[in-house]
């Protein structure tokens, strides 16, 4: 009895890890499978190619096929691999309600537009230093939002009144997982993840942006917004808050006149949170820094107020320390010596 | 209606700087400046000083500044080591965020309750013909020469602390420092928390007013919001500073009151510090408190004072 369910738990674990080996279905595990397989190149950097199967099996990528992005693969074993894979290709997963293969080519569209596509004038430095795909979408780390957030389960009962539980599930699960948020990413890791570059201000001088764009992770930081993230708000602005639309993968300078920061868009931009925007509104400065130049009101009251906070902190602390030793003269004395009025009859001047 | 020019019974010969040593309350009978050294006290006070409105504003006030202070100092500074910690004391940045404004509606509440207070305890006491501005917080030049008197009795130039109203020159210094700072706080706290509407009041009223200025001068919603940013922050330092610095140790640690003054729980005053501090309101306590008038004349005859034209102050002890 015992033997049998102990066999039942293991024909579970395996039925668990299954879909891997479902999706591979050419079987290039065979080689990647195993911890160590890699190079040593001739600089002496390690490269490790193993795959994890059961990673793997939970990504959003798991029923794609190897080959239908590392499409340069023809032949096994193959040659040392040179190219990167195209997000761009047509796998053979058919979208439901459609027969063309899918293809993240539409949003890629959107990103060549984007202040982060690589322009065809850009130097070999500049295309190197600008994010494609794989930057921000590592494979394994592209995990699903909370799904305890969406009340999918009660929503999903009245479809299972028809629906079969197995492909129903899966199918609303993946579309419903990015309607409470803008990414499935947390603010948190979105702050971190544009921060890698942009707070970099050694690449970012690169590009010739200007100081407020050098600066714009620092006063970010600095700002209401910034430190509400670093604190784990939930309902705060992030970075594609502002600076994207629900395409995500729009993100302008803001003298584009599709920008979401462009100063016609902001109205649309800031409402999505400040309900009551207006034309008063959008002029305050998102990215706060107090410059002299710019601010010099500010600045100065800033000043002001640190000499006024000291000020009155060393006059009042002074006073009172000068009366302490002034009133000791008085026979008043601290407690320990001779008493106060807490017993009643002052003892202090016997 | 204070009596500090009141008869003194010392030659001016003997001690000038004393001609007011001695001031003669009718019925009572020359009561000595330093009568507060042989007074009997009861640490829990023995004249009334503020009324349970008063005291009950001050619980809300404590209870509403130490909540807000441990909410918006971990936002203010968020990049110490200690801000996520105290902020996850009051779950997570957004309940944080949440609870400072509860708290800041209620300080706000008792800021209102307080001023209905006032208006309507000065309304009443000019019905009744009882208003004194002196007994007010209203500042005056007397409290300038307070000041300087008291750092001469510091000094050791003076022999006696001046004689004092209700409140003195640190007290109403204390007060308006409370009125200013939480005008500010709630100005720049609500344009914090409203920035869409307060862009539209501040500014475009101001807009309104100089038309010019608001056409060369940039931007008037950024330079209120920079200022609001600035100033929330800046009076909450300055005031978490000066409450544990100054407040606290005033009021409980500094010599005569230590450890403890009871006057913020029970609303009264002990008799050797009214008389100490607060010398021109004893001399008021006694036209109205007939008990207290009874015990200053018993005290009196004990010590001798009753006589005081044939007492010298060379006989008084001093220190």
């Amino acid at each position: 009895m015992i033997a049998s369910l102990w066999l039942a738990a293991a024909m579970i674990l395996l039925l668990l890890s299954s879909p891997a080996v479902a999706a591979d279905k050419e079987n290039c595990l065979m080689c990647h499978k195993y911890r160590f397989v890699g190079r040593i190149d001739e600089n002496g950097k390690r490269f490790n190619y193993n795959v994890d199967e059961n990673i793997y099996a939970r990504s959003v990528h798991r029923n794609v096929a190897c080959r239908e992005c590392h499409t340069y693969i023809t032949k096994i074993p193959h040659d040392p691999v040179t190219e990167s894979v195209n997000c761009a290709n047509e796998c053979h997963i058919k979208p439901p309600f459609s027969k063309e293969k899918f293809s993240h080519k539409k949003i890629i569209d959107i990103y060549n537009e984007s202040v982060h596509a690589i322009k065809p004038e850009d130097s070999p430095e500049l295309r190197e230093a600008k994010p494609y795909c794989k930057f921000c979408h590592l494979n394994p780390l592209y995990t699903r939002v909370d799904e305890k957030l969406i009340a999918f389960e009660k929503t999903l009962r009245r479809c299972l009144n028809c629906h079969q539980e197995k492909g129903v599930t899966q199918a609303y699960k993946h579309m419903t997982h990015r309607l409470r948020k803008k990414t499935s990413r947390s603010h948190q890791e979105l702050v971190e993840l544009c921060s890698k570059c942009h707070q970099d201000k050694e690449l970012m001088g690169k590009f010739n942006v200007s100081k407020k764009s050098l600066e714009a992770v620092e006063t970010y930081n600095r700002s209401i917004h910034g430190k509400s993230i670093a604190l784990g708000s939930q309902q705060t602005a992030d970075c594609v808050s502002c600076h994207a639309s629900n395409m995500l993968h729009d993100i302008y300078k803001k003298d584009n006149t599709k920008a979401t920061i462009h100063k016609d868009n902001l109205m649309q931009t800031c409402k999505q949170c400040h309900a009551q925007t207006n034309s008063w509104f959008i002029q305050i400065a998102v990215h706060p820094s107090i410059e002299r130049d710019e601010n010099p009101v500010v600045y100065f009251a800033g000043i002001f107020f640190r000499f006024a906070l000291y000020g009155s902190l060393l006059s009042m602390v002074g006073l009172m320390l000068f009366e302490t030793f002034g009133r000791k003269r008085d026979g008043i004395k601290f407690l320990l010596r001779h008493g106060t009025t807490w017993r009643g009859k002052s003892k202090r001047f016997g | 209606m204070s009596n500090s020019t009141g008869a003194t019974a010392i030659s001016a010969n003997e001690t000038p700087a004393d001609d007011d040593y001695f001031t003669n309350v009718e019925g009572v009978g020359f009561i000595p400046r330093d009568i507060y050294k042989y007074v009997t006290s009861d640490p829990v006070g023995d004249l009334p000083r503020y009324s349970v409105h008063i005291v009950i504003q001050h619980f809300l006030t404590v209870a509403t500044f130490m909540v807000l202070v441990s909410t918006g100092l971990p936002l203010y500074f968020s990049d110490l080591f200690w801000a996520p910690y105290v902020i996850s004391l009051f779950g997570g940045a957004d309940t944080a965020r949440l609870i400072h404004r509860i708290a800041g509606f209620a300080m706000i509440f008792t800021c209102a309750y307080h001023v209905l207070t006032i208006i309507c305890g000065t309304v009443r006491r000019i019905l009744n013909k009882e208003f004194d501005y002196k007994r007010t917080q209203l500042p005056r030049f007397k409290d300038l020469f307070d000041l300087i008197h008291d750092i001469k009795y510091f000094l050791g130039i003076e022999p006696y602390r001046p004689k004092m109203e209700k409140f003195m020159y640190k007290q109403k210094l204390h007060y308006l420092a409370i009125i200013w700072g939480n005008s500010v706080l709630i100005a720049a706290g609500s344009a914090l928390l409203f920035p869409d509407i307060m862009a539209k009041i501040f500014p475009e009223t101001l807009a309104k007013l100089l038309p010019t200025a608001a056409e060369k001068g940039g931007s008037f919603p950024a330079f209120f919001q920079e200022l609001a940013r600035l100033m929330h922050a800046d009076e909450a330092v300055m005031a978490l500073i000066v409450l544990s610095f100054w407040h606290f140790i005033n009021v409980h640690f500094v010599p005569g009151r230590f450890p403890f003054q009871w006057t913020f729980f029970t609303g009264k005053i002990t008799r050797e510090h009214q008389i100490e501090e607060h010398f021109l309101e004893y001399i008021r306590n006694l036209e109205e408190i007939p008990e207290e008038r009874e015990y200053i004349k018993g005290l009196l005859r004990e010590k001798g004072f009753d006589q005081s034209q044939v007492v010298s102050v060379s006989d008084l002890p001093r220190v």
